[in-house]
């Protein structure tokens, strides 16, 4: 796009995480952007800030990550993060049925008030503590022996996901399992016409932006979905 | 009384615009207590009671430095003020007195010179004052000495070492006239007095102090040091020598033997500049209390933390289980916090304060706050200084909304707009949210955002001159990188830009300068003199008018997402509704709360202010609030349940039948804007003196209460939005007959049995009339009686088709008891020896009866024919033997019913002679009916039954079906135009000072007739409708009574006793209704009798009008026979119309 300097277009991408305190939104986003995992981490003020790259065979996404305090009273500070967000990550604890329940409260929340169009993914954390953390070759992996401790069967989430048209994944922030594939899928499915360039015009294309989308929205969205992300 | 203060209120208004504004003392115009109280720092239970002019003079001359010229010294003119424990002296000329404008009471908030709000001077309890001395002088001054325990905890010591002790000593001259100084010098006298209990409790927390130690001779110093937080044991952050702490404590130590130390300390110029400079490690944490006035808490109440501890020891909350979570992550890299030790004192602080406020609990950045706190001071001062901080210093940061983040989030917006305009513009040209930024900066009070080092640096400001120095370092750092920013074109590079600031903050501000001198200043002493010279304008009052400003559209934004939340996260009842439905539900439960609590508040001020007008101590001490605004759900909820009464003044708006008849009942104007704003229009103070403010009263009815029950599910006496979202659901959502009419028995059912006995059919009667008692609403298709009436009367003038609608509902209410005593099942399987023939014949008709009805439940055949049909029978079995004397007390109850259809008989006989006929073969079989009212003969009706009752009426099934439902105006609630009926129409109830028992029965005392006074028609209405109440309060009375009796004597003789009496009753009923009077619905006794007949006759008539077939007819009959209770007697003819206009006549001419 106007970005021509770089042989692969790149763009960034404004990601927001939300969900219940303590269900490793955090974990998540030092995972993926450093590949660490820390027991004690500083519970989030606000917001936090970070950026990742993301390789995709015909572009680059930057993602923008704002990951939000899980408190619930932080939760009115939820707009001021989610504004203008392209791309959502909606965590809850897979053993922890109220955190479902308080994740899709804030999918309702993100579908009638963030951006339209906005992609919302709804990630299971904590996969290493059930016993079927099939890809996590970790310790978590322990097949029978371990006490399973999942509360949120695949089935029951993946069919909330299915009906409201959300990307649905179970994810080991610990093992990293999955983690990745969930920043790779969100960025194949953000329609390239969304896409601001890294130093993208400001407010005044944002109406141009929606123009392009509507009119490209029958383009070839993602063929190139299932491809790995360089992180 | 409430004229007399609303006429105060407004008095005041005129004087001082600022009142009135928001008559509550909040932030929007604080009382003068409170920014006394700020100004000071001091608790809420001090008020400024006297102040006088003053010069304090602080002698140089100290024992350890010798004799020095005494003549000199320091000298500040200023204001002295006591209040209840402290006498406070002040160079900042603010004024508490009321007279004072808020103005001269709140000038502290503008520029205070690095000062703080109290400026230069002192705030000493008045327990550490240990002696006062009226100075004799030459011209006529009026002087007074003041000594004071400065080092007290050390009184213990030896005489040798007291003469280290320099005697704190000061003078002020009171410059005022004679009588004020006396005055002046009185209230000192009696605090004085009041206060020498403290002297222990003083001593205790000053013995506290790190001060105290420092002060302490050498050779007692091998005692332990009193509590300096953490860093005692794990170091202070930063290194000490480029700290220069020593040097600073050096100074420090000069100035508290100079100035004295803690409680007794004096503020002079060089406080201020010690503290510009940075605090010493071991004193920050002391200097802090004293500052920030925590120590005034501590000092008020120094067992508290302790208390709290010990008292919830054990015990679990949701804070508890956040605060655990988060106890690993505070301060992680400080060693202190990677010990038990550390974890343990940061775990007890934030627990005991989570249970202290519970309303604001625990709030993550709390941990981070306390933790910093907790390595310069010990967890009790910890624990006031987070009080300080939630209550006073960053009130609302930590609250469950956070509003107060948000809302100054929105006032540092608005300065850099207004500092900064480039940077602003090209901040929302970039569309970059500052707050994102700053955001964690106020919430964590930069902790988390500079080194630690640097943050207590801002703290230590923070703390003296308030939260105007969050702002001004705010803005100093983005003036300082301003260039940088212009060149960040998104969130992160936004971010980065500052990030990296941040981690060079200790780095020299001008590396390349040539000027050495220049090159030492670090980028941090950049960003103080920045932050305190270029926003020195930024006060404390820009800031509170700012927050004013923007608070509104803060809370709005808050509360609608909230709204949006709450309404999201509803139950599955919650789909029934649709969603203006609950959004209007949402606003009018919170709307109500809010009022009620603003109400509370206000009529506590008011009586508080009364009070101490009557100048009785003890309630001025009670009054203790907290000068921070509560209940508006932005403000986090404080309330979030509905008791009884908010339920019925939630109910009040929005259904006419829940406003109390009470005769002065003032319109509820406001209602129609209340949509719009709901907070926003509780401005007005007239009203708002009046326990349900500017609203009507609402009604206290069994019905509501019943209600409120039938909502509470949790029976904790108070409902949740959740309750009432349910309750309505079931009322409102499912728009089916049945399902209302069965909500409505269960309504009843108390013990959820599937039975109503006759206590309970004659509450539902009271119920259906109290609903009604303001007419139907809904879809009520008018019968051709009504129509032919209105006709009819065209001419006549004075009456409208709902007004007959409402007189044929009593009809029907009417005949609602008499017929579920007809068909209620008797609880008592023994009566079933009743004489069969009789059964029959009435079972034959019953059924004959059932068949002609339409009814759209098929259940409610079940009656003919199943069990309860036998039940029915056996029912009747005691009264088969009418003229036995066994059955005598049954006559009294079945006069109240005789009474109801005794107004129908007026009519019913005007139907003419096949009608008699009838009435003369049911005759018998009324009576039995009756019987039913026998209390020796417990019985009940159950759904099915009930069923069956109310759809054998047209008009019950409509008030079922459509205007029971309609009743509640959720969204639109009660214009001012629903509401005329009110006053008007309902004056016979008022009169009677109804709730709708109470009166019927005072009715019963004597002269069971109300004089309709002429009101024409409406006045008609009314006896009938209070007639209807008597009814059925009469019915119960006497059942209760003859109840009484049965149990008493249940000797025959007795019987006969109870006749005459009977017949006495009779002739006084009937004596109104023979000298013509209007409203003389009792006829004599055989006229009774024949209408005692006519039951049936009624319920055939009845029955056809809710058969298609005959309904024209029999509705006109039954319409004319209601307004015949009116007092007509039998004179109406065949034309209903005419009778009825007859009985406009009557009423007229009586």
């Amino acid at each position: 796009m106007a970005d021509s300097g770089a042989p692969k277009p790149s763009s960034s991408v404004k990601l927001v995480l939300l969900g219940e305190a303590a269900v490793g939104k955090s974990s998540l986003v030092l995972r993926f952007v450093n590949n660490d995992f820390q027991e004690n981490k500083e519970p989030t003020i606000g917001a936090a800030f970070l950026t990742q790259k993301c390789n995709l065979p015909t572009r680059t996404i930057k993602f923008e990550i704002w990951d939000t305090a899980g408190q619930e009273r932080f939760a009115s500070l939820a707009p001021m993060y989610y504004r203008n967000a392209q791309a959502a990550l909606v965590v809850y604890d897979l053993t922890k049925p109220t955190s479902l329940i308080k994740a899709k409260h804030w999918v309702a929340e993100l579908q009638r008030q963030a951006s339209p169009g906005i992609v919302i993914a709804l990630v299971g954390n904590k996969l290493d503590l059930t016993n079927d953390s099939a890809g996590g070759d970790g310790e978590g992996a322990g097949g029978g022996d371990g006490e399973d401790a999942r509360k949120v069967t695949t089935e029951e989430a993946k069919s909330y996901a299915e009906e409201e048209g959300l990307l649905f994944f179970e994810t080991s922030a610990k093992t990293g399992y999955n983690v990745t594939e969930v920043f790779t899928a969100i960025a194949n499915a953000i329609p390239e016409t969304s896409l601001k360039t890294a130093r993208g015009p400001g407010a005044s294309s944002a109406a141009a932006r929606t123009e392009e989308q509507r009119v490209n929205l029958n383009g070839p969205r993602d063929p190139n979905a299932k491809e790995g992300c360089a992180c | 009384m409430l004229n007399l203060s609303s006429f105060v209120q407004k008095a005041q208004q005129l004087l001082d615009p600022n009142q009135g504004l928001n008559i509550t003392d909040s932030d929007r115009n604080p009382s003068k207590a409170s920014l006394f109280q700020a100004q000071f720092r001091l608790p809420a239970s001090q008020h400024p009671l006297y102040e006088i002019t003053a010069e304090l003079t602080i002698p140089l001359a100290n024992a350890t430095q010798g004799d020095r010229d005494r003549e000199r010294g320091y000298q500040y003119a200023g204001k002295l003020h006591l209040s209840e424990s402290y006498l406070c002296f002040s160079t900042t000329p603010s004024s508490f007195v009321q007279s004072a404008s808020t103005p001269t009471s709140s000038v502290f908030t503008g520029q205070t010179h690095g000062g703080g709000p109290s400026g230069n001077g002192f705030t000493f309890p008045l327990s550490s004052i240990r002696r006062v001395e009226r100075l004799h002088s030459q011209n006529f001054q009026f002087a007074l000495a003041i000594s004071t325990w400065n080092g007290i905890s050390q009184e213990a010591a030896k005489d040798k070492d007291r003469k280290d002790l320099r005697e704190q000593r000061i003078t002020i001259q009171l410059a005022s006239s004679r009588q004020a100084c006396e005055r002046f010098c009185d209230g000192l006298k009696k605090g004085l007095r009041t206060n020498v209990g403290n002297v222990t409790k003083l001593k205790k927390v000053m013995s506290e102090c790190y001060s105290e130690y420092l002060l302490r001779p050498e050779e007692q110093k091998s005692a332990t040091p009193p509590d300096a937080g953490l860093g005692l044991l794990f170091r202070y952050p930063g290194d000490p020598k480029k700290l220069r702490d020593r040097a600073k404590m050096r100074l420090w130590a000069e100035y508290l033997r100079d100035n004295g130390r803690n409680a007794t300390l004096i503020r002079q110029p060089t406080f201020h500049k010690l503290i510009r400079v940075g605090l010493p490690n071991r004193l920050r944490g002391e200097i802090w209390e004293l500052t920030s006035g925590s120590l005034y808490l501590r000092l008020e109440n120094p067992t508290l933390y302790a208390d709290t501890l010990a008292k919830h020891s054990g015990m679990e909350s949701l804070a508890i289980d956040e605060i655990e979570k988060d106890l690993n992550r505070s301060l992680p890299e400080y060693p202190g916090f990677q010990s038990e030790e550390g974890i343990g004192r940061l775990r007890r602080v934030l627990t005991a304060y989570s249970w202290v406020n519970a309303d604001v609990g625990y709030c993550q950045a709390m941990n981070i706050v306390v933790a910093a706190l907790l390595i310069y001071m010990s967890e009790a001062q910890a624990f006031f200084l987070l009080s300080a901080l939630c209550d006073r210093l960053v009130p609302g940061y930590y609250s469950t909304t956070m509003y107060g983040t948000l809302l100054d989030q929105k006032v540092f917006e608005s300065l850099v707009e207004k500092t900064m305009p480039i940077l602003w513009e090209h901040l929302v040209k970039s569309d970059v949210q500052l707050s994102v930024v700053s955001l964690p900066w106020f919430l964590s009070l930069y902790i988390n955002s500079m080194p630690l080092v640097f943050a207590f640096r801002v703290l230590d400001v923070f703390f003296v001159e308030g939260p105007k120095v969050l702002f001004q370092v705010g803005l100093a750092i983005l003036r300082i990188n301003g260039e940088e920013l212009l060149d960040a074109t998104d969130d992160g590079a936004f971010i980065s830009v500052l990030k990296s600031y941040f981690s060079r903050l200790d780095e020299s501000a001008h590396p390349k300068s040539e000027n050495p001198k220049l090159r030492a200043v670090t980028r941090f002493q950049e960003l103080m003199v920045v932050a305190f010279k270029e926003f020195a304008g930024i006060t404390h009052n820009s800031i509170t008018e700012l927050r004013l400003k923007n608070k509104d559209a803060v809370l709005n934004n808050i509360e609608s997402f909230a709204k949006r939340t709450a309404i999201r996260n509803l139950g599955p009842d919650s789909k029934l509704l649709n969603a203006d439905e609950l959004a209007a539900l949402y606003d009018r439960f919170y709307g109500v709360l809010y009022e009620r609590q603003q109400r509370d508040h206000i009529i506590k001020q008011e009586q508080a202010r009364r009070a101490k007008n009557n100048r009785s101590r003890a309630a001025v001490e009670a009054h203790d609030d907290h000068s921070i605004e509560k209940g508006r759900v932005g403000l986090g909820p404080s309330t979030s349940l509905m008791d009884y009464d908010a339920f019925r003044e939630f109910l009040a708006g929005m259904s006419k039948w829940a406003i109390s008849d009470a005769p002065s009942t003032p319109r509820r104007e406001t209602l129609g804007d209340r949509q719009s704003g709901f907070y926003s229009s509780f401005r007005r103070s007239d009203a708002a003196l009046s326990p349900w403010g500017a609203g009507p009263e609402p009604a206290n009815h069994e019905f509501l209460q019943r209600l409120f029950r039938k909502w509470d599910v949790g029976s904790a006496s108070a409902l949740t939005l959740q309750n009432v979202v349910s309750g309505m659901a079931r009322i409102k959502g499912k728009r089916d007959i049945m399902g209302t009419i069965n909500y409505f028995f269960e309504l009843h059912d108390d013990d959820g049995d599937g039975k109503v006995d006759r206590e309970g059919i004659l509450r539902m009667s009271e119920a259906l009339l109290f609903l009604s008692r303001r007419g139907l609403e809904g879809t009520l298709s008018p019968p051709s009686s009504s129509l032919a009436l209105s006709t009819d009367n065209v001419n006549g003038g004075s009456e409208a088709p709902g007004q007959s609608v409402n007189e044929r509902f009593l009809g029907s209410v009417s005949a609602f008891i008499r017929r579920c005593f007809e068909y209620a099942d008797p609880d008592h399987p023994q009566n079933q020896n009743a004489i069969q023939d009789v059964q029959e014949r009435l079972d034959a008709q019953k059924l004959e009866d059932i068949a002609d009805e339409e009814l759209a439940d098929p259940d409610a055949f079940a009656i003919g024919d199943d069990d309860d049909d036998d039940d029915l029978l056996t029912m009747e079995s005691p009264a088969e033997s009418p003229k036995t004397a066994a059955i005598r007390p049954d006559k009294r109850f079945n006069e109240p019913p005789e009474l109801e259809l005794n107004s129908s008989s007026a009519g019913a006989r005007a139907d003419g002679d096949d009608m008699s006929t009838r009435r003369r073969v049911s005759k018998a079989q009324s009576e039995k009916a009756n019987a039913a009212l026998d209390p020796s003969n417990p019985l009940h009706i159950t759904l099915p039954t009930f069923r069956m009752v109310v759809l054998a009426d047209e008009l019950l099934e409509q008030f079922f079906e459509s205007s029971f439902p309609t009743s509640f105006h959720i969204i639109e609630g009660l214009g001012s135009s629903a509401t005329p009926t009110s006053a008007s129409s309902l004056t016979t109830f008022s009169s009677l000072g109804i709730g709708a028992g109470r009166a019927v029965n005072a009715a019963l005392g004597g002269t069971a007739v109300t004089p309709a006074g002429g009101r024409g028609l409406r006045g008609v209405l009314d006896n009938i409708v209070t007639d209807g109440m008597r009814v059925a309060a009469e019915v119960r009375r006497r059942m209760e009574e003859a109840q009484r009796e049965l149990e008493k004597n249940a000797l025959p003789g007795q019987r006969n006793d109870d006749e005459d009496d009977e017949d006495e009753d009779d002739v006084g009923i009937g004596r109104p209704s023979g000298a013509g009077k209007p409203g003389g619905v009792y006829s004599g006794d055989a006229e009774r009798r024949s209408v005692r007949s006519s039951d049936r006759d009624l319920l055939t008539g009845a029955d056809a009008e809710a058969s298609d077939a005959n309904a024209a007819a029999a509705g006109r009959a039954s319409g004319s026979l209601e307004v015949g209770s009116g007092g007509s007697g039998g004179n109406g003819g065949n034309e209903p119309g005419k009778g009825a206009g007859k009985v406009v006549g009557v009423e007229f001419d009586g």
